[in-house]
Parts: structure tokens; sequence; C-alpha cells
């Protein structure tokens, strides 16, 4: 997660109660992620159409109910043609991380474990991050030995050159689909005549082979 | 003294690093799906949009939409949208907390809807300690990011309409190529049928009696 990367950076820094602090609310499960409720029978999925050679990290942290008690969850990640990238069985938290190898629909999907509570439904904490947002902005700053305003600019230049990625990739999309469109109308005009055609002979078939018949009969 | 106000800064930097940033992740609503996110600071803007894809679509040629609604931490909705197959939301949040998002399926059949949802954090005067000094460079980091932000939302909202054309287009040709070879055999055995009919008028078996 960006915060935590940039807060264990603060221990350079004199004043310990404010690391401290930083860094209670850094583990507070609060901040960057999405919640979701999980029933207590039934699965509930969340899918990410993702392109090719993708970085993908997600956490996720089961929520403690009020009496204290964490119920458990299992995993399932799959992958567009079925792989399975990550399966757990009765945990209350972890992590997984892959990159894409195929482009299409990634599902992750969560279902509780914990039958005994009887009614409740556990929370998920789901922190989804691909692409840039999964960048560990951390060691690069260490490789580099850059800090401050200067890793705030280059967070912005990588955020730029996603945009200007995404846009190409948009772009590619829409060339694909425009080729589709074209393929589609010009069949339309062709399926139309040939209907119009295939009318056409079979009347012909149907006159001649009745007047054949007709003949055949000596009605005329 | 300087190196204490650079201090400042820095953290102040730092804290500006939790702006909430989910992937556009797609969920299936049969009925009501809840997705909830946190707000750190009062006032923070919450923006987002959300497409719902997938929905094969037979006779009528628009999508009959979902609710979407955003409850505040006290219970309020903060934000309420009707019938909608897309659209983007943008609100002020009045109150720091966990901000609930429903989308709700009217109809029967479930829906894949694919939302994203940010959440904007300027660093203010009100954010910071009483000896602290905000340091400008830092807000106008804060601002780039946001308006950022906004083209990445833009695009991932394009996106998903994007997907939801190629559904559509995907439909229309298979529906073309379908429909017009379902067509041409129709025909054929329709007029196959009457040659029959015709031929059957004129059997022996009937021809003394009527023709």
């Amino acid at each position: 997660m960006a915060g935590n990367a940039d807060v264990r950076r603060t221990v350079m820094f004199p004043s310990f109660l404010f690391v401290t602090l930083l860094v209670a609310l850094s583990n507070a499960p609060v901040g960057d992620a999405i919640w979701l409720n999980l029933p207590s029978t039934g699965t509930k999925c969340v899918s990410e159409e993702i392109q090719n050679n993708v970085v993908v990290l997600a956490d996720y942290v089961v929520v403690p109910e009020d009496h204290g008690h964490i119920p458990a969850i299992s995993v399932k990640v799959t992958s567009p043609y079925g792989n399975n990238l990550h399966h757990m069985e009765n945990v209350t938290h972890g992590q997984f991380a892959f990159t894409t190898q195929e482009a299409g629909n990634y599902l992750a999907c969560f279902w509780s474990e914990s039958h005994t509570q009887g009614g409740g439904e556990a929370s998920v904490n789901i922190d989804w991050k691909t692409g840039i947002a999964a960048k560990d902005w951390e060691s690069v700053a260490r490789k580099e030995k850059i800090e401050g305003v200067e890793l705030e600019l280059r967070k912005l230049e990588g955020a730029v050159e996603a945009i200007h990625e995404n846009l190409l990739y948009l772009k590619s999309r829409e060339a694909e689909m425009r080729t589709v469109s074209e393929t589609t109308n010009g069949r339309v005009a062709w399926f139309s005549m040939m209907s119009l055609g295939i009318c056409i002979a079979v009347s012909g078939l149907q006159v001649w082979y009745l007047k054949r018949f007709f003949q055949k009969k000596k009605l005329i | 003294m300087k190196r204490w106000g650079k201090m400042w800064a820095l953290m102040g930097l730092l804290l500006l690093n939790w702006v909430s940033n989910v992937s556009s992740l797609s969920v299936t609503v049969n009925d009501v799906e809840c997705v909830y996110e946190y707000v750190l600071f009062e006032g923070d803007t919450v923006s987002g949009n959300f497409v719902v894809v997938d929905h094969d679509i037979f006779w009528s040629s628009d999508h009959p939409g979902i609710d979407f609604t955003v409850t505040s931490p006290g219970g309020n909705t903060v934000h309420n949208l009707k019938g909608t197959s897309g659209d983007k939301f943008e609100f002020k949040a009045p109150q720091s907390g966990m901000y609930k998002f429903c989308f709700h399926n009217p109809y029967s059949t479930p829906e894949t809807v694919s939302f994203y949802i940010h959440v904007g954090h300027i660093p203010t005067e009100n954010n910071l300690a009483k000896d602290e000094h905000l340091d400008p460079i830092n807000v106008k980091i804060a601002e780039l990011r946001e308006a950022l932000e906004t083209v990445t939302a833009e695009q991932k909202y394009l996106k998903a309409r994007d997907a939801r054309h190629r559904h559509t287009n995907e439909s229309t040709r298979k529906r073309v190529i379908g429909y017009t070879v379902g067509e041409y055999i129709v025909l054929a055995l329709v007029s196959a049928l009457q040659v029959l009919y015709i031929r059957s008028l004129f059997s022996k078996s009937v021809a003394y009696n009527r023709v």
C-alpha cells in the first residue's frame, strides 16, 4: 500500500512520537481499500478485465466482529483461462501478487468459512491495485536515493505515463471495434441482397416445378 | 528550527499519500450489492463512476438501468441515481468515516457493474497542527495529483463503456449471421411445404371429388 511504503521512511526523523502515530495510523484497517460484506452462505466475487503483462497486487483482511471473534474466509483467484492463481482456505488475512500472462477477466472469489456464528456477516477489506498503483515506490526511492518532492514528482510522472498507455490501449480497442462494426455493416448489405436473391430463386423453382408437375398430370 | 519546519513539511507530504484509490472492479448485482469505502478527512472529494456491463438486451434499445445510492456514516443519503446504466458521480464528504455505495437491481436478471471510487485529499490548514505551516508546494502537488486522477477516472469510465459497446457489437454480429442463415432455411422449408401442399391437392384420391 502506498501509505505503508512511505511511512516506513519516517524512522529517519527524530520525532519518535509522530513516528509511532504515523505507523499506528498506517496499520489501522482504514485508508485505501474497499470493504465487502460476505453473507454466511454463498460466494461474493469481484472481477476486473486486465490487459497482458500488468502487475496485480492485492491485500485482504477480515475485520473482526464486535465481540472480538475474527471469522475465517476462503479466497480463490482465477485467471481468464481458468488457472488457479491463489487459493487459501480458512484464513483471516493474506495477500497475493502476480503478473498477468493473458488479457481477460480476472476473478477473485471470497466465501465465509465460519458457519458456527450463524447469520453473521463477515466484512472483508480488499486492497486491489493494478499497474502503476502497485509499483513499489519505496524501492525506487532507495535505489535512486530520491526523496520528498522529487519522489512525489516521480510518482506523478509514473501516473502520466500510465495515462498515456491507457489512452493507446483505448485507441487500439476502438480500432478493433470499428473493424468489427464495418464487417457487420458489409455483411448486413450482402445478406439482405442474398435474401432477396434466395427469395426470387426459390419462387422461380416453385413455379418451374409446379408447371412441370401439371404438365405431367396433363392438366395444362 | 528550519530543520523542524522541513520535517513537518515532509510529514505533511507523507500524510497526503493517504488518498484512496482502487482499480475499477466489477461485481455482480443480484438484488443489492454494497461496497464500503473509508474517507479519512472531512471535506474530501469522493469521485467515481460505474457502468453496467454484460447484459444481453433482447428487444429494447436501452438498458433498464440500476439504482445507485451513497450513504454517509451518519445514515444520510449523500448521492442518489435512479434507473441509469452508467454514470459519473462526485461529492464532497460531509464527514469522515465509512461510506456505503449501494447498487440496487430492480429486475430479476443479475447485472455486472464495473465501478471505480476515488477519495481525493488536498491538505489544508485544518489538517495540520497549530505550529506547522502549509508548504504551498505540497498543496500544488496534491492538486496536480487530483487533476491526473480525474483523467485516470475518465479513462476507466471510457474503458468500461468500451467493453459494453464491444459486447453489443459482438451480439449484433452474431445476430446478423444467425438470423439470416435461419431466415434462408425457413424460406426454403416454407416454399418446399407449399409445393408439397399443392401437390397433395392434385393427388388422385382427392382429385375425382374436387377438381
